[in-house]
């Protein structure tokens, strides 16, 4: 069952239609306004309603009783459920949100790009429901819905809302089969977890499939730095909003390099001829203004642009905004080049739902960095600054962003390969720790393949006897004889052996004097930070999470939903 | 018989495609090669050949070949066969040390078959050949540790297309993973000095007996030194293994002594080297192997 909806493009003056089942808006009009022409099926609908009732109290139930006996977080249990019961509980209650809702997917920028728009759309007048961090794929939208919905199957408050649903690159056709979005924005397309994704080619087919299944009423708001994303939008018959930077002195191709820092680029060639993309002008990794020399295709003229591009201190961009509506200055209070482009896909979007200036620039310039994405702790007596980097292109990112002033810093680095890290970390190869190589005041490594970070580093040009290494556990055969004894049950005779060679005295390179274990890392990384100074922690996204939970644990951070709708 | 090398070393080495051949780290392989010669006082010029550059085969000592996506692979098969095949067949037969990894050295096995579309083309420098068995077969992803010359190799492995081997020799027997072609326990090929493997993480920073290998083997190509050994050589049986490959590889075994080698490749604090790859061989449950490797390795 899909309803029929239009969402037209609005003008400022608001006409807000009632709907059945749906509480009618304050008088007070949001600047953005949908015309939804509720297709009433009464007698399906009330079956309906009463199979997405029983879908919702199950899950929600078996939400429940999982965290009580602690299974687990008891939230993708939640949509799980319902959508067992009820496989259409998606759309049933997606199509209920009055304002629609807006999807964001791409490879980095997904979070803040999502909480720039929820911010601006707030300050706009209208309730906002986004899922949760990390459960963004079909499941984790479900909870999302089922944990705001009424047991007779509708959603509570449904009116005056408008969702907004942070997307997983490979999970977008499947989605637009249930939701029809008013707004899709993709940030960027860059290689990241090749074990799970695949390669670039097989997400921007997941994409293409997804934009075929649109109606030409979704708006696409696409990157027109990025060719890979940029090249999604020919032959696409609805509207479409293209943001870039028309800044020249961001470009890298400009700047003093060795070959040494040479960037993997990860689109090279023409989508429609297959010819090598010629550069004006490069950002970073393949962004830019790039042009075809063989069929003509290059970047499209952004609608929404950045100009004036000054970074003043640490996390404060300014940068003038021109869109075809408003032109303006905007200060973006986070740092890294990679979030002027955030911040535009955002001044987008509001473009798209038509939402005034004033908005935008609250939201943006108020905005709180969300979870690990440049979040400020305070810790004793330092400043501990979380920076996610979970790709070759992100991390490269983050170190330009370090150190591009070329000031030493204390940094922590956590290297995971859990399955939602991706298990291979070859990647790490690909990034331009040299950047960084003369700048590490202290340096502290830490994760379950510590060891291969750090041989990265050493491979950079750190000394050796400046890397603080701290590996998650030591290795077995490196334990000492009296934990090994205690675990006698399963070592053999040569295991004690090799353990008593390996703890000698003599010659001992193996031990690990700031021992093991995430606790430890973060301890040691603070005591080599001095007091008024700032740590900077980059980890892998379940390092974020295990560093995020072991702050938390202390009371320094706050509990990482806290905050969010759900 | 002790070498007195006056002027300082150099080596070339071509990197084949390296802004098409670039997708899993294999720059780590360069920066490794690199920075065991720099340590050494050898300076290691790097050249890039790109699509349409010709290769001299003089004008390199030793070669280096990555993996890629599908769609950069195609223009590069043909490339590889038809500008570059005949400079880097001469190149092999001249027992220059090459390094072909994942994509690479399926492009230098006779041809890949993709589960979709025309079989691709490769220089048959392999007796080995490709098949990709369709979208079912699951592409074979994790860790892999493999025997190989009486010590262990590590890396991580991420193909889809299944390698059968004819009369090519193997690089190294599986301990754990999948290699090859997941079913015979082979992993990689060996044609004189040419080594094609599916092992990536990058294969040498972890692997630093290896990455030496291969600069032996440029120094002595180069340098005219006759002695075929392998770096480290007191261990008595990287020695025996090393005379088995040196046989293998057709050329006269001989044992070179440990002036001769120490005097091209001293030894470097490989200590973190032999860790990550020891942990590596602990993820994989192979203890015994991590514990002999960090016994032989730590005496040095």
């Amino acid at each position: 069952m899909r309803k029929q909806k239009s969402f037209p493009f609005l003008t400022q003056e608001s006409r807000v239609e009632q709907q059945d089942g749906v509480v009618a808006p304050p008088s007070s009009a949001p600047p953005v306004t949908v015309q939804q022409q509720a297709n009433s099926k009464p007698k399906r609908q009330k079956s309906n309603a009463l199979r997405a009732g029983l879908a919702i109290v199950s899950g929600r139930a078996a939400g429940a009783l999982s965290r009580r006996l602690h299974l687990g977080g008891g939230t993708s249990i939640v949509g799980a459920v319902a959508q067992r019961l009820y496989p259409d509980i998606i759309e049933h209650l997606a199509s209920q949100l009055e304002y629609g809702c807006v999807i964001v997917t791409g490879t980095n920028g997904k979070t803040t790009t999502s909480g720039f728009v929820s911010a601006i759309i707030n300050d706009a007048g209208l309730r906002v429901w986004r899922n949760r961090e990390g459960a963004n794929l079909l499941r984790g939208v479900a909870s999302s819905l089922v944990i705001r919905a009424l047991p007779n199957g509708h959603l509570r408050r449904s009116g005056h809302a408008i969702s907004v649903l942070e997307i997983d690159e490979a999970v977008l056709p499947q989605i637009v089969q249930v939701i029809t979005p008013r707004v899709i924005v993709f940030t960027n397309l860059f290689r990241d977890q090749l074990d799970r994704y695949g390669e670039v080619d097989s997400v921007l087919a997941y994409w293409k499939q997804a934009i075929a299944a649109l109606p030409a009423t979704t708006t696409l708001i696409l990157n027109a730095d990025d060719p890979a994303i940029a090249a999604l939008g020919i032959q696409y018959p609805g509207p479409i909003i293209y943001y870039g930077i028309d800044d020249l002195s961001f470009d890298l191709l400009s700047q003093q390099q060795t070959p040494s820092q040479h960037q993997v680029m990860d689109t090279r060639t023409c989508p429609m001829c297959g010819a090598t993309y010629e550069y004006e002008m490069r950002f970073y990794s393949h962004m830019g203004h790039y042009k075809c020399p063989t069929c003509g295709q290059r970047r499209p003229q952004p609608n929404v642009r950045a100009t004036q591009i000054e970074t003043s201190g640490f996390d404060r961009l300014s940068m003038y905004i021109t869109t075809p509506t408003y032109g303006d200055k905007l200060i973006v209070p986070l740092p890294g080049l990679y979030n002027i482009y955030n911040a535009l896909a955002a001044v987008a979007t509001a473009q798209a739902l038509s939402i005034s200036w004033e908005p935008v620039v609250s939201g943006i310039e108020q905005f709180k960095p969300a979870f690990g994405r440049g979040e400020r702790i305070q810790v004793e007596g330092r400043t501990l600054r979380l920076l996610l980097a979970k790709n070759p292109t992100g991390f490269n990112e983050v170190l330009r962003t370090l150190f591009q002033e070329q000031q030493p810093r204390h940094v922590f680095f956590i290297l995971n390969d859990n399955a939602a890290d991706g298990r291979d970390v070859s990647w790490i190869w690909d990034v331009d720790f040299e950047r960084a190589a003369g700048l590490l005041k202290t340096v502290v490594v830490g994760g379950t393949r510590a060891l291969d970070l750090s041989l990265r580093l050493k491979y950079a040009g750190v000394p050796l006897e400046n890397l603080i290494i701290v590996p998650s556990t030591p290795l077995r055969t490196i334990r000492s004889p009296k934990s090994s004894r205690k675990r006698k049950t399963r070592a053999n005779r040569s295991d004690n052996a090799i353990t008593a060679l390996a703890t000698t005295p003599d010659g001992n390179e193996l031990y690990r004097p700031y021992g093991y274990g995430l606790k430890n890392a973060l301890n040691t990384a603070l005591q080599q930070t001095p007091i008024g100074e700032t740590l900077f922690i980059v980890p892998t996204y379940t390092g974020l999470l295990e560093v995020h939970h072991e702050l938390e644990q202390r009371g320094l951070a706050p509990h990482y939903w806290e905050g969010r709708d759900a | 018989m002790t070498y007195h090398i006056t002027h300082p070393l150099t080596l070339t080495l071509g990197h084949l495609y390296p802004d098409q051949l670039n997708l899993y780290g294999d720059r780590g392989n360069i920066t490794t090669l690199r920075w065991r010669c720099q340590q050494r006082g050898i300076t290691l010029r790097v050249v890039g050949l790109g699509i349409g550059d010709a290769l001299a085969p003089d004008e390199y000592d030793m070669l280096f070949i990555g993996g890629g996506q599908d769609r950069e692979q195609a223009p590069v098969a043909q490339d590889l066969y038809e500008v570059k095949g005949i400079g880097l067949w001469a190149a092999i037969e001249d027992d220059m040390p090459v390094l072909a990894v994942c994509g690479g050295y399926q492009l230098l096995a006779h041809y890949y078959r993709p589960a979709e579309g025309p079989d691709m083309r490769g220089l048959g420098v392999f007796d080995a050949w490709t098949i990709h068995k369709g979208p079912r077969s699951p592409r074979c992803i994790g860790d892999i540790a493999i025997s190989w010359n009486g010590s262990t190799l590590v890396g991580f492995e991420n193909h889809g297309g299944r390698t059968y081997l004819g009369s090519a020799k193997p690089l190294g027997r599986v301990l754990k993973g999948y290699g090859n072609n997941a079913e015979d326990h082979s992993e990689g090929a060996i044609y004189r000095n040419a080594y094609g493997t599916y092992m990536h993480g990058s294969l040498l920073p972890k692997n630093p007996h290896f990455a030496d290998h291969l600069i032996l083997l440029a120094l002595q190509r180069k340098y005219g030194i006759k002695d075929v050994s392998m770096l480290q050589n007191e261990d008595g049986k990287l020695n025996g293994s090393a005379h088995l490959s040196a046989k293998a590889n057709g050329s006269a075994p001989a044992l070179a002594t440990l002036d001769e080698t120490t005097a091209l490749l001293p030894p470097l604090n490989d200590t973190l080297e032999w860790e990550a790859h020891a942990a590596i061989l602990e993820r994989l449950g192979l203890y015994r192997e991590a514990a002999m490797t960090l016994q032989t390795r730590r005496q040095l």
